[in-house]
C-alpha cells in the first residue's frame, strides 16, 4: 500500500498532546533508551553478581518474565516500542563517530537469512543453556548484545545489527506486522516535492532512518524499529505514527516476496509452538527417547536435532507443501515463492496470539515477583527502607484458574484473525487468482496450529532442564 | 554533541561488563561449612502434591544439633513462579521434619535457612526434580 493508496490519516500518536511532543523531541528516543539502559545495566550487574537462583535475580525475572510479557503487550497495543527504546543501539551514534562512515553491509547478507539463523540460535541457546534458569548466562547474553551492536555499528554505515541480525529485533519485526500503529507520511504531495529526503538520508541535525526506509514507501512494520528518527529529521513535519488495521499486512501481504522473508515469518509461527512445547511433559519424553536411542548425539546434538526439526525443517516443509497444494487447487501459475509470500503474512496474527498466550502466562503468574526481587537486591546493598523481609509469595496478578481459559480465548481470537485475513485477502485479489480453493491448505495449517497450541497449553507445565545425559 | 553525552554512559557500561563475576555480593548469612545438613524427601522421587522433608543437622564433630530453626523455601528453576514456604518442626535430636506441597512438576531448588541456637545463620540449597503425579 503506497502513499497514493493509503486510507485517510486517522489517529496520529505524534499529534497527541504531550505524548507526541515527547516522541518527536530530539532526545525523545534517548530518554526511553536511557530507561531501558538502566534495566539492562541491572540485568547485567545482578546476573553477574547476584544470587544465582532465577526467581531471586533481576536478570532472569526482568528478562524472562517482564520483558517478554510487556513486549508482547506493547506490540499488540501500539507497536515495536522495544526497538524504539532499545538500549543496545545506544552506541549507534558513538560508533558512527569512529566508523569513519563505515562500509556497506555485504550484499550477500542483505536479507533475512542471517536473522533466521540467529533467531534459531537464540531459541536453541534458550533451551540448551536453560537461560530461563540462569542469571549468569542471561547477563552475558545481554552483554553480548551490547558488544555486537557496538562492533557492527562501528564497522558499517547503516544499521545492519537492527535490520539484518538482531534476533530480538527480528522477532519484533514479524510480530509488529500486526501492530495497530505504523509510520507513514501525513501528506503524500509533501514527500513528492521534498528534495532532501531527510527522513532516510538524515541531515546535519538528525540521523535518517537507520534501516534505510523511505517514509512514503513504508507499507509494513517489517524493518521499522519505531525510532522515529524520520519524524525528527523531516523538515516538513510530515511524518505520522498512524493508527491502522492490525490485519492490514495479513490481508494485503505487502511484504517483499522473498524466500527469506517468508521463512523468517514461518520460523516465527512454528517457534511459537516449539517454545511452549519446551515446557510440557511430552518434550521430556521425546528428549528421553532420543537420549536412549541416539545417545551418541549427546544433549547438544539431540536438542539441536529436535529444535532444527521443529523450528526450521517443519516450517519449511509445511510452508512448501501448503504453497504447492494451494497453487494446485487454485490452478495458479504463480511460483511457489509468490504463493508462499502471499499467504504467510496471514498466519502471523495466530502466531502472535500463541506467543502472547505463552508469554502472557508467565507474566500473569510472575509479574509481582519483581517486588521481592528488587527488595532483596536493595537489602544486599544495605538499603533497608523497603523492609528487611521480602515477601516472596508476591507473584501472580491473575488467578491461576483463569489462565487456561484466557489462553484458549487468545488463541481462538488469533485463529479468527488469521482466517479473516486469509479470506479478505482472497476477496480483494484481482483476476480471481486467489480462489477460495487455494485457501484450503492455509486454513488447515492455521486450524492445526491453533489446536496444537491449545493442546500444549492444556498440559500440565513442567519446568525442567533438558539434560538427560548426566546420569 | 550528542555523542559526547552518550560516551559516559558507554564507559560506565564497559566498566560494568568488566566487573568480575568473582565479586559476588555478600550474603546475609554465614558460610559455616562445618555444619552438615542432609535432606531426605518422602516419597522419593517427589511427586506433585505433598511430600515430607526430613532434615538432619550436625555440627563439625558430627553431633546432632537440636534447637535450631529451619526455614524452607522451594523455588522452581524458572523465574516468576510462586515459591512454596514452610518451616521444619523438630523431631529426634538433630532431626527436623516439614510438609511441603509441590505445585508443579519440574526442577525445584529448595533453600533452607538454618538459624542455630547461638543465633548464627547459614543457608543450604538442594536441587530436586519433582515428577508429575
Amino acid at each position: 500500500m503506497t502513499a497514493l493508496q493509503r486510507p485517510p490519516l486517522r489517529l496520529d500518536l505524534l499529534r497527541v498532546p504531550g505524548l507526541g511532543r515527547l516522541l518527536r523531541w530530539r532526545w525523545g528516543r534517548l530518554f526511553f533508551q536511557s530507561l531501558l539502559l538502566l534495566v539492562a545495566g541491572l540485568i547485567i550487574y545482578d546476573g553477574l553478581t547476584g544470587p544465582q537462583l532465577a526467581p531471586e535475580n533481576i536478570a532472569t525475572v526482568a528478562a524472562w518474565i517482564h520483558y517478554r510479557g510487556l513486549v508482547m503487550l506493547a506490540l499488540l497495543m501500539v507497536g515495536n516500542l522495544f526497538c524504539m527504546s532499545c538500549p543496545f543501539t545506544l552506541p549507534r551514534t558513538v560508533a558512527r563517530r569512529f566508523s569513519r562512515r563505515g562500509g556497506r553491509w555485504p550484499r550477500a547478507l542483505r536479507n533475512k537469512w542471517p536473522a533466521i539463523g540467529l533467531l534459531f540460535i537464540i531459541f536453541f541457546l534458550y533451551e540448551w543453556l536453560d537461560l530461563w534458569a540462569s542469571p549468569l548466562w542471561t547477563a552475558w547474553l545481554a552483554a553480548a548484545y551490547f558488544v555486537a551492536a557496538l562492533v557492527l555499528e562501528a564497522l558499517f554505515a547503516e544499521s545492519p545489527f537492527c535490520k539484518y541480525l538482531c534476533p530480538l529485533g527480528s522477532f519484533n519485526f514479524v510480530a509488529s506486522t500486526v501492530s495497530p500503529f505504523q509510520v507513514r507520511e501525513r501528506a503524500a504531495e509533501v514527500c513528492r516535492s521534498c528534495e532532501g529526503k531527510d527522513c532516510v538520508n538524515g541531515n546535519e541535525r538528525m540521523l535518517g532512518c537507520g534501516t534505510e526506509l523511505f517514509v512514503p514507501q513504508i507499507d509494513s512494520n517489517l524493518d521499522c524499529i519505531f525510532c522515529l528518527d524520520c519524524a525528527r529529521a523531516c523538515p516538513h513535519d510530515n511524518v505520522a505514527l498512524a493508527l491502522r488495521s492490525p490485519l492490514q499486512e495479513g490481508i494485503t501481504a505487502s511484504w517483499p516476496r522473498r524466500w527469506d522473508v517468508s521463512l523468517l515469518a514461518l520460523v516465527f509461527v512454528f517457534a511459537s509452538l516449539s517454545n511452549a512445547f519446551g515446557m510440557v511433559p511430552p518434550v521430556y519424553a521425546l528428549l528421553g527417547w532420543l537420549a536412549a536411542h541416539v545417545a551418541f548425539l549427546g544433549e547438544f546434538g539431540s536438542l539441536l536435532l529436535l529444535l532444527a526439526t521443529l523450528d526450521l525443517l517443519l516450517p519449511l516443509a509445511v510452508g512448501m507443501a501448503a504453497a504447492a497444494l494451494s497453487r494446485h487447487l487454485a490452478a495458479s501459475r504463480e511460483s511457489l515463492r509468490v504463493v508462499l509470500a502471499r499467504h504467510v503474512p496471514a498466519l502471523v496474527p495466530l502466531a502472535v496470539a500463541i506467543w502472547f498466550a505463552h508469554y502472557g502466562f508467565h507474566f500473569a503468574t510472575g509479574a509481582l515477583s519483581i517486588v521481592p526481587v528488587l527488595q532483596n537486591f536493595l537489602l544486599d546493598h544495605g538499603v533497608r527502607w523497603p523492609g528487611a523481609h521480602p515477601n516472596w509469595t508476591l507473584s501472580a496478578i491473575l488467578p491461576f484458574r483463569w489462565l487456561f481459559p484466557l489462553q484458549v480465548i487468545v488463541v481462538l481470537a488469533g485463529l479468527l484473525a488469521t482466517l479473516y485475513a486469509l479470506g479478505e485477502g482472497a476477496r480483494r485479489e484481482e483476476a480471481g487468482q486467489r480462489l477460495l480453493a487455494g485457501l484450503v491448505p492455509w486454513v488447515v495449517v492455521a486450524v492445526a496450529l491453533a489446536l496444537i497450541a491449545v493442546w500444549i497449553f492444556s498440559l500440565p507445565m513442567e519446568m525442567r532442564g533438558t539434560n538427560f545425559y548426566s546420569g | 554533541m550528542r555523542d559526547a553525552r552518550v560516551l559516559p554512559v558507554l564507559l560506565a557500561l564497559v566498566l560494568l561488563l568488566g566487573f568480575p563475576t568473582a565479586c559476588s555480593r555478600g550474603a546475609r548469612t554465614e558460610a559455616l561449612p562445618d555444619y552438615q545438613l542432609q535432606l531426605r524427601v518422602l516419597p522419593h522421587p517427589p511427586q506433585v502434591g505433598e511430600s515430607t522433608l526430613i532434615l538432619s543437622l550436625t555440627d563439625a564433630e558430627g553431633r546432632p544439633v537440636s534447637g535450631a530453626r529451619l526455614e524452607i523455601k522451594g523455588d522452581m528453576s524458572h523465574a516468576g513462579m510462586q515459591p512454596v514456604l514452610t518451616e521444619a518442626l523438630p523431631g529426634d535430636p538433630g532431626t527436623y521434619k516439614a510438609l511441603i506441597t509441590w505445585s508443579m512438576a519440574g526442577d525445584w531448588i529448595v533453600t533452607i535457612t538454618v538459624k542455630l541456637p547461638d543465633g548464627r545463620r547459614f543457608r543450604r540449597r538442594f536441587d530436586l526434580t519433582v515428577v508429575g503425579g
